[in-house]
């Protein structure tokens, strides 16, 4: 199943839920499941799945209760990692500060979704789009997400190895476009 | 522990629409309501000021009521920016710092038009010592209110959050609190109604990251 995590997908699929399509909502959730795992497993190298399990099921149940303070006009992608974030630094506090270095060294990564970096993504996600389906999905899953090379492998069927050859052949071929470009 | 897919079935069933604006209507309501039982608590406990028929023709009294109208405005604009996960406080301690300024300036011109044995009462006037704690009293249900409403949104930053929603319940009972007030000197707002706002502002900050966490 391939899921558009791009900010403009995301966002009509969340306004579209502020309206009450539970189909779209439920595509959001997923969508954001994924995209959680990611942003989590990147932020919380010693934490046990079960924990991390705990923030992203914790972090969807702020979103569905603080829905109200999405505003339609701002991206909806800067709104959804602040959650991530203050979930992750609650985490964090609960556990009395034992991982706060942690949260500090990530703040380099959080910073990475303000608006501009948003922006960027959506270049990053326009630059795919001229790749082969099979590649754009294992780059997006793995350089994107931040899901291992294993884990991609087995949702999408392939070997490892073949994994690892369709993302440096993708990222070598997006390198040969934008050398082009400019 | 429940299962991932579990709980995303259960937020879909739960879903329902919400209304744009939704928030900031709530907000609007908190705001009256809560207004409206500071000025009943003022108007039942104080009463009007006695002079009033004259105060209304007084710019010092027109220049204290907008001084707190001015603070509560910027800081509730603020609290609701920052009641937002992405939000900021934005310009919030210029624009405070700005208007604190401008009634210094007003306080010091006032001093500099009136002679010396004039200015203890324009500085401590007769009311010095209670005046920050009337303000603080009326403060309170609009700083319930305050937190009320920010208990359902999502700050991220909640001592920055509650120090400011403090300011703007400080800020909305010395405006309440104004309306009984007798005092005529600017000095006297300058210092003892900001000492008010800011001890609701201070105890804003002691209660937010406790009661508005989620």
């Amino acid at each position: 199943m391939t899921i558009a995590h791009s900010e403009e997908a995301l966002k009509t699929l969340m306004l579209l839920s502020l309206d009450g399509d539970e189909a779209a909502y439920r595509r959001l959730l997923n969508a954001l499941r994924v995209l959680l795992v990611g942003y989590y497993s990147r932020r919380m190298g010693a934490a046990t799945r079960a924990d991390m399990e705990d923030l992203v099921q914790e972090t969807l149940l702020a979103l569905h209760s603080r829905r109200a303070t999405y505003d339609r006009n701002r991206p909806f992608t800067s709104w959804f990692f602040s959650i991530a974030r203050y979930k992750l630094i609650d985490h964090h506090r609960g556990r009395g500060g034992r991982m706060m270095a942690e949260v500090e060294l990530g703040e380099d990564f959080e910073s990475g979704f303000s608006e501009d970096a948003v922006t960027a993504r959506m270049d990053v996600e326009r630059l795919l789009d001229s790749l082969p389906a099979k590649q754009q999905e294992i780059i997006r899953q793995v350089k994107l997400e931040g899901q291992s090379v294993a884990d991609t492998a087995s949702r999408t069927g392939q070997s490892e190895s073949a994994v690892k050859v369709g993302i440096h052949r993708g990222l070598k071929a997006l390198a040969e476009k934008l050398r082009g470009e400019t | 522990m429940k299962r991932t897919d579990d709980i995303i079935d259960s937020l879909v069933k739960d879903l329902k629409p919400v209304a744009p604006r939704a928030l900031e209507r709530r907000l609007a309501l908190d705001l009256v309501v809560t207004l409206a039982v500071s000025l009943l608590l003022m108007l039942t406990i104080l009463g009007l000021r006695v002079d009033m028929s004259e105060a209304l023709m007084l710019p010092v009294f027109w220049i204290k009521s907008a001084y707190n109208a001015l603070l509560a405005v910027v800081a509730l604009l603020a609290v609701y920016h920052l009641a937002r996960p992405d939000g900021s406080e934005g310009r919030f301690f210029v624009l405070i710092a700005v208007i604190f300024l401008a009634m210094a300036v007003a306080a010091a011109i006032q001093l500099m038009m009136s002679p010396g044995e004039t200015y203890r009462v324009l500085i401590l006037g007769s009311s010095a010592l209670h005046c920050p704690f009337l303000i603080f009293a009326f403060a309170l249900p609009v700083l319930a209110g305050n937190i009320w409403w920010l208990r359902r949104a999502a700050p991220t930053d909640l001592r920055l959050t509650g120090l400011i929603a403090g300011i703007a319940a400080g800020a909305a009972g010395a405006w309440v609190y104004s309306w009984f007030c007798t005092e005529n000197g600017m000095p006297f707002v300058l210092i003892w109604y900001s000492l008010g706002i800011l001890m609701t502002g201070l105890i804003g900050a002691l209660i937010g990251p406790r009661l508005l966490r989620w």
